[in-house]
């Protein structure tokens, strides 16, 4: 039968996270959008309350959480920090600390993760190229074999996390090809500690979450140990798109509530501002605006739960990969898109303020607005969906 | 050091609001720990950090209460006992006070109790220094920190309006406990949550404790609640813009008319 409901530790979660995050980051939110950077204190109360990486198991550091529990985190942080920025350093580091988890080795797990959950590194995802984004198997970063350790060459780009990497320390999981003339057979995934001999990062200036950097680096000839390696070699593709099915789950459920919470300012608003005599609350297009982005957010925050659970149910043998792909592309396909016009909407209602930087919700527009491509775009979750529907062989690309 | 740290879960009290017959909303009210009690449960661990030993927590409430006693669980206590009987139902303080005494003596031996100074809903600040009383130990109200335990005595910091009191107390006894304001309260770890889940958490009903059942619930309360209501709600006044020798007389002049003054 069907169950809607949380277990008590999930609401006991929930509501430790919500209470930090609404009394600690809601209100310095906005100033990150000058400062550029998530407050030391934040990431400091974050890892003591073991919200940072708290999939990783608690052997390295972290709480063993599944993916729905990690969820509820990721949706109160983003309830709170209108900017996405905590939300996007959230995602990140529990959707590749899992990975990390599942597939990285003893020895560099016990090295990097509790470094990691204790808020002293960054761990971040490095696969897009300047020429190569939803298109992967499009990398130009190589990796080759040299005795007992590897060497890489390339360089990545739109990388979330880059300052916050090289500069407290930690790195990113990222892709190259080994094997080039194997294709999506040939690619391997592995540890790459930006404060390495021969990385130069670059940055850039995005539009929104703009407390964590976006930016690139090149790879000039880097020398890597072997236990760096994540999974087998030239498995890369297979378990990177796993990590990305992570994310995009936790990207789904930050879409609703960002976009819930929103909604819940603009409730305010309207009852509150009076219009030829009467609050706007009293207007019935507004209220029908209001049901129509209301509901189909709450089908959102819905469907990106029961993605996050069937991607639960895999670990536990329910459900197979594919169900999972298609379960987290239906999440995460409308999650931007609804999202956002929940919020435009929300901003319109507040006339020439919802226009100003002083208004939260032109900066949770700014930060969902990225979610339309980050960590697979809108396109490519139709690409996966129909593939799951029709088969293989009616693959548009191939 | 054995601490029990006596706990209740009251509706946040930040968000109450009355209906037009003066009732309390509960619908959609949240319930949370008393701010109070989550600072006695924090002083208690500090205490226990610093002398060892356990720190059990105790509520009289219906089951949803629950929450609050997790919460407890998971920002450190080490036990937590549930005392839930429909026999309880419409308890004043006094018969809650005695079924606490009751349930605190078949818990076993405490070093210290120590309670909230007050609840945020009924404000009565009676259940701490009562339970002392039905157990005959010492007890100190409006404590703010328990300054050190040596020798079988407590020295602590108890608040008073305008300044504060040492007080050496002798072990065992209750402190109800008032937070500094500038508390700011614990949020439990996810840690804590996942470790709170296997701590013993023991569920008694009114014929698990000893005692005349004649001072249970309703029948054991003397105090009976008429009515709840929101004080009144106070007009803005009558400002006097004039020069001060004519506001002052006019003011004198209002005064006498409502015969504050004559």
């Amino acid at each position: 039968m069907l169950d809607f409901t949380f277990t008590e530790e999930q609401e006991m979660i929930r509501e430790s996270v919500r209470d930090f995050a609404q009394k600690k980051i809601a209100p310095i939110a906005l100033e990150m959008e000058k400062t550029k950077q998530i407050p030391e204190e934040i990431i400091k109360g974050m890892a003591e309350l073991g919200l940072i990486a708290p999939t990783v198991s608690p052997e390295y550091g972290g709480q063993g959480f599944d993916a729905v529990t990690a969820g509820i985190i990721a949706e109160e942080l983003a309830k709170a920090d209108v900017t996405g920025s905590i939300p996007v350093f959230y995602l990140v580091q529990a959707s590749w600390g899992h990975i990390f988890d599942k597939y990285g080795t003893e020895e560099a797990k016990k090295e990097i993760l509790p470094n990691v959950t204790k808020g002293k590194w960054f761990l971040g995802i490095a696969t897009t190229e300047s020429d190569a984004g939803s298109d992967v198997v499009g990398t130009r970063t190589t990796i080759r074999k040299e005795g007992d350790h590897y060497v890489v060459n390339g360089e990545k780009m739109y990388i979330s996390g880059v300052r916050e990497a090289y500069t407290r320390g930690g790195g990113h999981i990222t892709i190259a090809k080994q094997n080039p003339e194997l294709g999506a057979k040939g690619m391997t995934l592995f540890y790459l500690p930006l404060q390495s001999k021969g990385i130069i990062p670059t940055y850039v200036d995005d539009l929104g979450r703009e407390g964590i950097s976006t930016g690139g680096f090149t790879i000039d000839n880097v020398v890597i140990p072997k236990h760096y390696i994540i999974g087998e070699e030239n498995r890369g593709f297979y378990i990177v798109h796993e990590g990305y099915e992570y994310a995009r789950g936790l990207i789904s459920v930050i879409c609703a509530g960002a976009g819930l919470q929103s909604l819940e300012r603009g409730k305010k608003y309207l009852k509150e501002r009076k219009a030829f005599g009467q609050p706007l609350a009293k207007f019935e297009a507004l209220q029908f605006r209001l049901a129509e982005h209301y509901t189909k957010l709450s089908f959102l925050r819905l469907g990106a739960y029961w993605a996050l659970w069937t991607y639960d149910q895999e670990a536990k043998g329910k459900a197979t990969r594919f169900e999972v792909s298609k379960a987290i592309a239906m999440a995460k396909m409308f999650a931007s898109e609804w999202s956002n016009a929940a919020i435009d909407e929300v901003m319109q209602w507040q006339g020439a303020f919802g226009y100003t930087r002083e208004c939260p919700d032109q900066a949770a527009w700014r930060a969902i607005r990225s979610f339309a491509w980050a960590e697979g775009s809108k396109e490519i979750m139709r690409v996966i969906v129909s593939r799951e529907l029709l088969g293989k062989e009616y693959i548009s690309y191939k | 050091m054995n601490i029990l740290v006596l706990v209740k879960q009251v509706p946040d009290t930040s968000d109450v609001k009355f209906d037009e017959r003066g009732v309390m909303i509960r619908e959609g009210v949240q319930s949370i720990l008393n701010v109070f009690d989550q600072f006695a449960v924090e002083e208690a661990l500090r205490l226990k950090q610093k002398y060892g030993g356990e720190v059990s927590v105790m509520t009289l409430a219906p089951e949803q209460a629950k929450t609050a006693v997790q919460k407890c669980l998971a920002l450190g206590a080490d036990k937590a006992y549930h005392i839930s009987d429909r026999a309880f139902g419409g308890s004043d303080t006094l018969a809650t006070s005695y079924a606490l005494s009751l349930a605190i003596k078949k818990a076993g031996n405490f070093d210290l109790i120590m309670a909230g100074n007050q609840a945020t809903d009924g404000d009565t600040g009676h259940i701490g220094p009562q339970v002392a009383e039905w157990l005959g130990i010492p007890h100190v109200s409006y404590v703010e920190q328990v300054v050190s335990i040596d020798n079988g005595k407590a020295l602590v910091k108890s608040i008073l309006e305008d300044g504060y009191r040492m007080v050496e107390v002798e072990l065992p006894a209750l402190l109800a406990c008032l937070p500094p304001t500038n508390f700011e309260y614990t949020n439990p770890s996810m840690s804590g949550i996942i470790k709170a889940k296997s701590k013993p958490y023991i569920w008694w009903k009114a014929d698990d404790i000893d005692g005349d059942k004649s001072k249970f619930g309703l029948n054991g309360s003397p105090t009976r609640v008429l009515k709840m209501y929101p004080p009144p709600k106070r007009s803005r006044g009558t400002v006097f813009t004039e020069n001060y020798q004519d506001a002052v007389k006019k003011i004198v002049e209002a005064l006498m008319e409502k015969k504050v003054i004559e």
